[in-house]
């Protein structure tokens, strides 16, 4: 670590009497420097990693809408988020067949980008400006997704939800309260539900 | 060797004072996952902390922030807190105890704070503290603003545990939605984005 060199050391090893010792310490940095640059690891990582990544939600305003906008019922897809990792799905409420599926990949994805296709298919593209540059626009699905969390979900299901809109570019969609006809729905699903798409949307607009 | 080592510490001075502190929190809670990049902003952050068995929590910065929202609900809805207690609110985080407990609890010290069990801050539509204390803390930051001694505004950030019920989550929404509070932040870890994994 440190040596001790004595100036003469050349001149064997009788030190001249009477002439003042002259000592050149030296030290080895290297361990010091090393941990130097550890502790500075270590505190830049902890300063980026430590900032949380947000998922910014905008809600629905509380104050109701007169007239609810028009929506096709063609292009709706509700998901019914249940109990056990459980999501339940219906397109048109009038002739709703339940179906249920899970939050894996090839489950809940699989079902939104079907529809997806299938709705761009009939009404095409839509133009929307685009948030992330202005002044341009960007051509999104006319897709429309309900999301409904029923008392049993987790908090995780909604945002694994919220997180599929992203991955699958979903640009309408909505989280609404679970009525009481759908709850009764997922129990049975033979009872079948009797709104209508605009229902459900003049329901959306008044939710408080 | 020593121009290194100089440059190293310096650099090490230099993270460390710019390191802050993890705030502490009074409950364990574990973020889901999602794909979202964005960083939450520098700002004053407003944070509702939802714990796993529902509990409603609540933090902000600023401490002349909260001095003034704490004055401001002493005098709104009494409850008797002395000049020494409304300090220590300043400086106690995150708490979550009904209004007519605050007191009791604002008199405990730090250490007593962390092990006692509290009953989190009601958040139902009958009995709602949560929302009040919002909109006094958001009021109390624009006037803080108009002075100039602070920046920005409140930023809503709510996190809460990936295995909370979500009707727990869905009373602090409602909440928010109540008192016009449409957008806010979710707390969440990251995640891969498989449109971006796909892509590589």
């Amino acid at each position: 670590m440190a040596d001790m060199q004595t100036a003469d050391r050349r001149s064997g090893n009788q030190p001249q009497r009477g002439s003042p010792r002259r000592l050149s310490i030296r030290i080895d940095l290297t361990p010091m420097v090393d941990l130097g640059f550890l502790l500075i690891t270590f505190f830049m990582l902890t300063t980026i990693l430590s900032k949380p990544q947000v998922m910014p939600v905008a809600m629905p305003d509380k104050t109701p809408v007169q007239e609810p906008p028009v929506v096709s019922p063609q292009k709706v897809l509700t998901l019914l988020l249940g109990a056990d990792d459980k999501v339940y799905w219906y397109e048109d409420p009038h002739q709703a067949r339940l179906d249920s599926t899970s939050y894996q990949a090839e489950g809940l994805r699989r079902v939104i980008l079907d529809k997806k296709e299938r709705v761009t298919r009939l009404f095409g593209q839509q133009e929307r400006p685009d948030p992330r540059h202005p002044g341009h626009s960007k051509s999104v699905s006319p897709m429309v997704v309900i999301i409904k969390a029923m008392p049993g979900a987790r908090y995780k299901n909604v945002v694994d939800v919220l997180d599929e809109m992203h991955i699958c570019q979903i640009a309408h969609y909505v989280m609404l309260d679970i009525s009481e006809p759908e709850k009764a729905f997922v129990q049975d699903p033979a009872v079948g539900l009797n709104f209508t798409v605009a229902q459900q949307m003049a329901a959306a607009y008044q939710r408080h | 060797m020593t121009a290194m080592c100089d440059v190293a510490f310096l650099l090490l001075t230099f993270f460390m004072l710019t390191a802050k502190m993890k705030p502490q929190e009074p409950v364990a809670v574990d973020t889901p996952s999602s794909i979202s990049e964005t960083k939450l902003p520098d700002a004053g952050t407003l944070t509702v902390l939802v714990d796993k068995d529902g509990r409603v929590f609540l933090d902000m910065a600023g401490q002349h922030t909260r001095l003034a929202l704490i004055k401001d609900m002493n005098t709104q809805y009494p409850m008797g807190l002395t000049e020494e207690e409304q300090l220590k609110f300043t400086i106690a985080g995150a708490f979550g105890v009904p209004r007519n407990q605050l007191k009791q609890w604002l008199d405990l010290n730090p250490t007593e704070r962390a092990q006692v069990q509290v009953p989190g801050m009601p958040a139902d539509s009958t009995n709602n503290e949560l929302g009040p204390w919002i909109h006094n803390a958001r009021l109390a930051q624009f006037h803080m603003k108009q002075e100039g001694k602070v920046s920005d505004e409140y930023v809503i950030v709510v996190k809460a545990d990936k295995d909370t019920p979500y009707p727990a989550v869905q009373k602090v929404i409602n909440t928010l939605i109540d008192i016009n509070v449409n957008k806010f932040n979710l707390i969440t870890s990251q995640e891969a984005d498989p449109n971006k994994t796909e892509a590589l």
